[in-house]
């Protein structure tokens, strides 16, 4: 797996992100990845708070126009993401809250893509919150609040 | 921006705070005596916008203590007491300025405030221009020998609250990167808010009444809230980072447009009026539009601070 990782971090990609001596390399990339996880993170907050129970008055049904909000913002930050790891391979590929914060991405993307299936999935008007769904918007709350801090705290731990 | 241009920038923006305090209190109480709900949401709205200019008003003296604290005929005694009384009233104005802010979004919701904001934007209003005004007249002493009073005049009882934070902040290792987890977390509750509220003014989320996102409002100002916090905490503890920081001048001129934003969305009337299923009006996509770009010129801004400028 190491050599995966020398391999991908000495591509000239690689070196390009991290050394290039622009604005428009690392600056941008890491730039445009904190957007995304604005537009990302904040979408599935608003639709998470309303699930719970925030804002009654807004109807659930055309808020499924958020989920393409969300996937612009995970897809951003997808492509983004990748980059920023391969700049720094060894060094990310190695560390376990890099592996602590990728759980949580999956656990907030895999929360939210089941609340799609629950909420928006129904037929029937209106759309009924039920139990599991409020649980459901709890953990995916849970899950991006962690991937977030987990993310940030990337720059501070070896 | 040269520091210089911020220290002038301070003895242009330092009497707002003083000055507009008084005018917001003074139409607040005026408002009873004309019993005028027209009056008061005025002084409210003041008081909100006094909050946002005594950003760029306590900012640009951090600048200005950097730039004279060294020079001859300065006191230094007299800079610190300034500060540390300007902090306390930057705090006070921010406060009240949250709570004026909370009543105008009350009154827009249920046609009356709570029963607490009047007499709590009164205590405030009393409080902050106490301590606006002894911070401004400590202010004076920095540069004018001729009004100099005693130096122990100036020290508030040993307490110095501007170094208490910086103290805080840079001997506790874990508080800077916690700060910078909330500040981040803080930015995508009051971006994802704003985003989806302007989203129905550019005539997306049809389905949606204007009035019933506006209940959203109060989170994406918890978002602000922190990240007002855990952003002066980063100025405080290490001021020289952003005063010559080219990108933190335009992050805090955004923030104005985008606080002001922020207040159109919580009064205005044609946005409160849009039903479900209404088109915008194009001014009114115009306006959601630019506020979008400007906040996302206060993140990028933001984020580029290590990399246009000089901060980590």
């Amino acid at each position: 797996m190491m050599d995966v990782f020398t391999w991908l971090e000495g591509s000239s990609l690689s070196v390009w992100v991290r050394e290039a001596p622009t604005i428009w390399a690392f600056a941008t990339i890491i730039t445009l990845h904190t957007f995304g996880m604005g537009v990302l993170v904040g979408a599935c907050a608003v639709l998470d708070l309303r699930l719970l129970g925030v804002a009654r008055g807004i109807p659930i049904g055309p808020l499924s126009t958020l989920y393409r909000v969300m996937w612009f913002g995970f897809w951003l930050n997808l492509v983004t993401g990748s980059l920023l790891f391969a700049a720094d391979a060894t060094s990310r590929g190695t560390q376990w809250l890099f592996f602590v914060k990728m759980f949580f991405v999956v656990a907030g993307v895999a929360t939210t893509m089941l609340i799609r299936r629950h909420v928006f999935g129904q037929n029937a008007e209106p759309i009924v919150v039920s139990a599991t769904v409020k649980r459901l918007a709890l953990l995916s709350l849970a899950a991006w609040v962690l991937a977030t801090t987990s993310g940030r705290l990337l720059a501070y731990v070896q | 921006m040269l520091p210089q241009d911020i220290t002038h920038l301070h003895l242009l923006l330092n009497h707002v705070p003083t000055i507009g305090t008084l005018i917001g209190l003074g139409v607040f109480v005026l408002s009873f005596v004309r019993q005028s709900d027209h009056l008061k949401h005025v002084s409210l709205e003041v008081l909100y916008l006094i909050a946002l200019a005594t950003l760029p008003a306590y900012i640009s003296g951090l600048a200005a203590q950097a730039t004279i604290v060294d020079r001859p005929g300065v006191s230094a005694e007299a800079i610190v007491a300034h500060h540390d009384g300007a902090l306390i009233a930057f705090m006070l104005i921010e406060i009240t300025g949250f709570v004026a802010w909370l009543g105008l979004w009350q009154y827009r919701r249920l046609s009356r405030m709570a029963v607490w904001v009047s007499p709590a934007i009164l205590v405030l209003g009393v409080l902050t221009l106490a301590m606006v005004s002894s911070a401004a007249t400590i202010g004076g002493q920095i540069r004018h020998p001729e009004i100099m009073l005693d130096e122990t005049a100036v020290a508030v009882g040993g307490w110095f609250p501007a170094a208490a934070v910086e103290g805080f902040v840079t001997t506790n290792p874990w508080v800077w990167p916690t700060a910078e987890a909330l500040h981040f977390l803080g930015l995508s509750l009051l971006f994802g808010i704003l985003f989806t509220v302007n989203l129905r003014l550019m005539g997306g989320l049809r389905g949606v009444s204007f009035a019933s996102l506006h209940r959203l409002l109060p989170w994406a100002m918890l978002g602000f809230g922190v990240n007002l916090v855990t952003g002066m905490m980063f100025v405080i503890a290490a001021a020289d980072q952003y005063i010559e920081n080219a990108p933190f001048i335009w992050k805090v001129a955004f923030m104005m447009v985008a606080g002001a934003n922020l207040l159109y969305l919580t009064v205005y009337d044609r946005l409160w009026e849009l039903k479900a299923g209404q088109e915008p009006v194009l001014v009114d996509r115009a306006v959601a539009v630019s506020a979008v770009v400007v906040w996302m010129g206060v993140i990028y801004a933001g984020r580029m601070l290590p990399f246009l400028g000089n901060a980590f």
